[in-house]
């Protein structure tokens, strides 16, 4: 069996004293955590070990001595070796550190091998292993040896509490001894963030509270509010406000980053929503966007009547049946001319309301993308009746000419069975059916171009849509506290560790130096991403293709909550 | 395998056709009573001549029938025949073919003089509405390929009617005929022709086919003398439109009619059909008693 001994780096060059720390008996290794220096009382270091113990999950125990060899301490060792007595253990270390050589070896009691691992300890003590398990760490037997070191230093908080500069009966070495790090900066914003949480948190519990009146709960209320973007947008705000401004402190890491990312990204949506303020109101940008709105929209709608009238004559050489192309073209011409009596008498009105609606980018650069893109859905919405008109009838055209062509062949659909039978049909039935099959099958090209014409509109439209739909998940969604934390502090966010070989002698210990290995960029995304609503294509292309042909109404983009966790 | 009797066969109970028991011969032994069930041509029956030219002329019929259907067709196309005068003929010949219908007897299937009331009046106010919407149906497809697809249809007609009893009429079969039918019509004129012409296709694909078969039914010797009446019609209308075409009407009649069951008859004496206990099953019980 191989022992491992994790030995803190800011230790290889302290004076001599007890070895202070962790046995992790499954994996035989044993994590040093610090080093209680001469003089000292016995008693008095199995006290603050007891009250250490009892502050923390961590077993701390004596592990062993350490000698540091000094002019005028030579008696040094034989002292060392006695302390064994004193304090009960099951395995004694003892640790020497010899002038001239790197590295140090070591005097056992049985013939081992021994491997000693050096480690950062204070990257370590922030560091957290990727994939996070929380909630396990009754369960040390399933851990991992890497995990359970990792694990006992960050628990170990306590322990290094007491510095140089304190004048308590014990001297303890650490990471931490040459003072401990604190900032007034961290500490103003630690003290003052509590009343701040609790002013949000109730302003936020007016606001939900507001929101589930049940005057605002009526079901078309309620439905076009799902539609809408903006009020979808508004709910995952409040949402993600509610969870940052919690005064629960964060206990665990998955939590705290949750929030951070979340707090990180509203700041720089609110700071990109303030830019573009500035830039839509300064030289008054956005009167010139409201007063080009309706000529815009008069435009379109002139290019849709040329294009319907292109389709009445005959289009791309193509022969339509003038009658049905004369009857539809003319119902659609007529939708063009109340859409465009209505966007006249929205005129006046137009520029204020923009304003106002302008000014809501304050919320954040997602707010007014949504804006947008509700914007964009009202201003289209008669190429989407359009499309909806013509899906219907190439729908019903495809659907009534399916069965009429079973009752060609003298079939029918057996819907109990789900397939398709022989049946002897009447007379009259026969009759009737091959007239209709004759008159919808020779009206196809019609209903079919008209339809392929709207329906490629509404895909340029819904394109749009999703293209800033994308966008704002983009904002929602990215994790940039976790990106900054990897790019700055890498040692933060850990995957795994690297061993170098520092030393490797017969007869001396190995020597092996462990380098934390930080996640890969990709894999900080996995972990992390804010779970929102994304926009994912609903059906596949096949399915999407499939679909187009028969003539069902489309929906793209799929709003699906990926409520993990 | 083989005879019996090899040197040293044990021989020692006669050899049962079962495979139940274990006896001392191999598994596929057989005696010599090998292929004793064999029977040859058991169904086959002898066909004599002229019935069979006589159900030959059914085909042929079909066939004039189709060709008295264009030569309508082509006749009120060039405005030869005025549509309410087809209009009025095509009532007169329902109402003829409607009264032997029920005099010939045979019972009504079960409809009511009041159903085929309903059901006239179905057709004819359907027809007379959809009229304007037929007429304007194939007006951006090319001529040629009008005639192409009802000639395709025609075939179809023909290709797939239940010769062995008209009288439910094929789906398939009136499907196409009418579709063919209303291809045509709607390269006519008017829009009373296109209802005059659809319904003739009616009364010539539809009901026609009925009344044949209650006449094969019922008056079996009168069968032949309106087919032949049919054929007649058929050769005549088309020699005014086409008088080659009428002429390859009455060779394929002749053929069918003639030349053909004589081909039928004399190639019957080399049939040479086996049956025995390897047949399947034909289960002749009457089984609708146990659907109770």
């Amino acid at each position: 069996m191989v022992l491992k001994i994790f030995f803190p780096q800011c230790c290889t060059t302290a004076d001599s004293g007890l070895l202070v720390g962790c046995w992790i008996p499954d994996q035989d290794s044993a994590v040093v955590l610090a080093v209680v220096h001469y003089p000292f009382i016995p008693g008095q270091v199995k006290r603050y070990l007891t009250e250490i113990r009892s502050q923390t999950d961590v077993d701390l125990t004596v592990l062993g001595s350490w000698s540091m060899p000094k002019e005028g301490q030579e008696g040094m060792d034989s002292f060392l070796k006695d302390l064994s007595t004193i304090f009960p253990h099951s395995r004694w270390l003892q640790l020497s550190r010899e002038i001239g050589k790197r590295g140090e070896g070591s005097v056992r009691d049985e013939n081992e091998k021994v491997i000693i691992v050096h480690y950062d300890q204070r990257k370590v003590m922030l560091s957290q292993l990727h994939p996070v398990q929380e909630g396990v760490s009754h369960s040390k037997m399933e851990q991992s040896a890497l995990r359970a070191v990792f694990h006992t230093v960050a628990q170990s908080h306590p322990l290094f509490f007491i510095d140089k500069y304190d004048d308590g009966p014990l001297k303890l070495t650490h990471w931490q001894s040459e003072g401990r790090e604190a900032s007034i900066i961290a500490e103003l914003v630690k003290q003052g963030s509590v009343p701040v949480c609790k002013l949000l948190t109730w302003m936020l519990s007016l606001w939900s509270w507001l929101g589930s009146i049940r005057l605002l709960n009526v079901p078309p209320v309620r439905f076009i509010s799902s539609k809408l973007s903006t009020c979808v947008q508004l709910g995952y705000r409040t949402e993600h406000l509610q969870t940052v401004s919690s005064t629960r402190k964060a206990t665990e890491h998955m939590e705290f980053m949750r929030k951070a990312n979340i707090f990180v990204s509203f700041l720089l949506d609110m700071a990109l929503g303030l830019l573009l303020i500035a830039w839509l109101y300064r030289e008054n940008r956005i009167g010139k966007l409201a007063s080009t709105l309706v000529p815009v929209a008069d435009h379109v709608a002139k290019e849709l009547r040329e294009l319907l009238e292109w389709l009445m004559g005959a289009p791309a050489g193509l022969k339509m049946n003038r009658a049905l192309d004369q009857v539809l073209g003319r119902f659609f011409i007529y939708h063009i001319h109340l859409w465009i009596s209505y966007i006249h008498l929205m005129s006046p009105f137009i520029e204020m309301i923009l304003w106002y609606v302008g000014l809501s980018a304050c919320l954040g650069l997602t707010f007014a993308l949504s804006v947008l893109s509700d914007m964009v859905a009202l201003l289209t919405f008669h190429i989407y009746c359009f499309y909806v008109y013509g899906a219907r009838l190439y729908c019903l055209k495809i659907y009534g000419l399916s069965s009429l062509w079973r009752l060609f062949r003298g079939k029918k659909w057996n819907v109990l069975r789900q397939r398709v039978d022989s049946c002897s049909y009447d007379m009259d039935q026969l009759f009737i059916g091959t007239l209709l099959f004759t008159i919808l099958l020779f009206l196809l090209p019609t209903t079919a171009l008209y339809y392929l014409v709207f329906t490629l509109l509404r895909l340029v439209v819904v394109l749009f849509q999703g293209l800033i739909h994308l966008a704002v998940d983009l904002l929602n969604s990215f994790p940039l506290f976790a990106m900054g934390l990897r790019v700055c502090r890498p040692y933060r966010l850990a995957e795994g560790v690297k061993f170098r070989v520092l030393c490797e002698e017969e007869g001396t210990p190995l020597h092996l130096m462990m380098e934390i290995n930080p996640i890969k960029v990709s894999a900080v995304l996995q972990y992390y991403r804010t779970p929102t609503y994304s926009c994912y294509p609903r059906d596949s292309w096949m399915a999407l293709c499939k679909k187009l042909f028969v003539g069902e109404l489309i929906y793209p983009w799929k709003h699906k909550t990926t409520k993990t966790d | 395998m083989g005879a019996d009797s090899g040197p040293g066969a044990p021989a020692a109970a006669p050899w049962r056709k079962v495979l139940y028991g274990r006896q001392p011969y191999p598994d596929n032994y057989v005696d010599r009573r090998f292929l004793a069930e064999l029977r040859r041509n058991v169904g086959v029956q002898q066909l004599r001549y002229w019935s069979v030219a006589r159900e030959a002329g059914l085909v042929g019929q079909q066939v004039s029938c189709v060709a008295v259907f264009v030569a309508l067709w082509s006749s009120l196309d060039g405005g030869a025949l005025p549509p309410a005068a087809l209009l009025w003929g095509g009532l007169l010949a329902a109402l003829l073919g409607y009264g032997l219908h029920g005099a010939l007897g045979g019972g009504t299937g079960g409809r009511t003089r009041w159903a085929d009331l309903q059901s006239a009046a179905i057709f004819l106010a359907f027809t007379f509405g959809f009229s304007p919407v037929l007429k304007t149906l194939t007006e951006s497809v090319s001529t040629d390929t009008v005639y192409a697809m009802s000639a395709l249809m025609l075939l179809a007609h023909l290709l797939f009617f239940p010769y062995a009893r008209p009288s439910p009429p094929g789906s398939l079969s009136l499907n196409a005929a009418l579709f063919g039918s209303v291809c045509l019509a709607s390269r006519l004129p008017g829009a009373l022709h296109a209802f005059a012409m659809l319904t003739w296709a009616l009364l010539l694909f539809a009901l026609w086919p009925c009344l044949l078969q209650r006449l094969r039914d019922r008056a079996p010797r009168a069968f032949p003398w309106a087919a032949a009446l049919v054929s007649l019609a058929g050769v005549g209308g088309l020699s005014g439109l086409w008088p080659g075409g009428s002429v390859l009407l009455l060779l394929t009649l002749l053929a069918l009619t003639l030349a053909c069951p004589l081909l039928l008859v004399r190639l019957q004496r080399h049939k040479d059909n086996i049956h025995g206990p390897w047949d399947e099953a034909e289960i002749r019980e009457d089984l609708s008693r146990f659907l109770d």
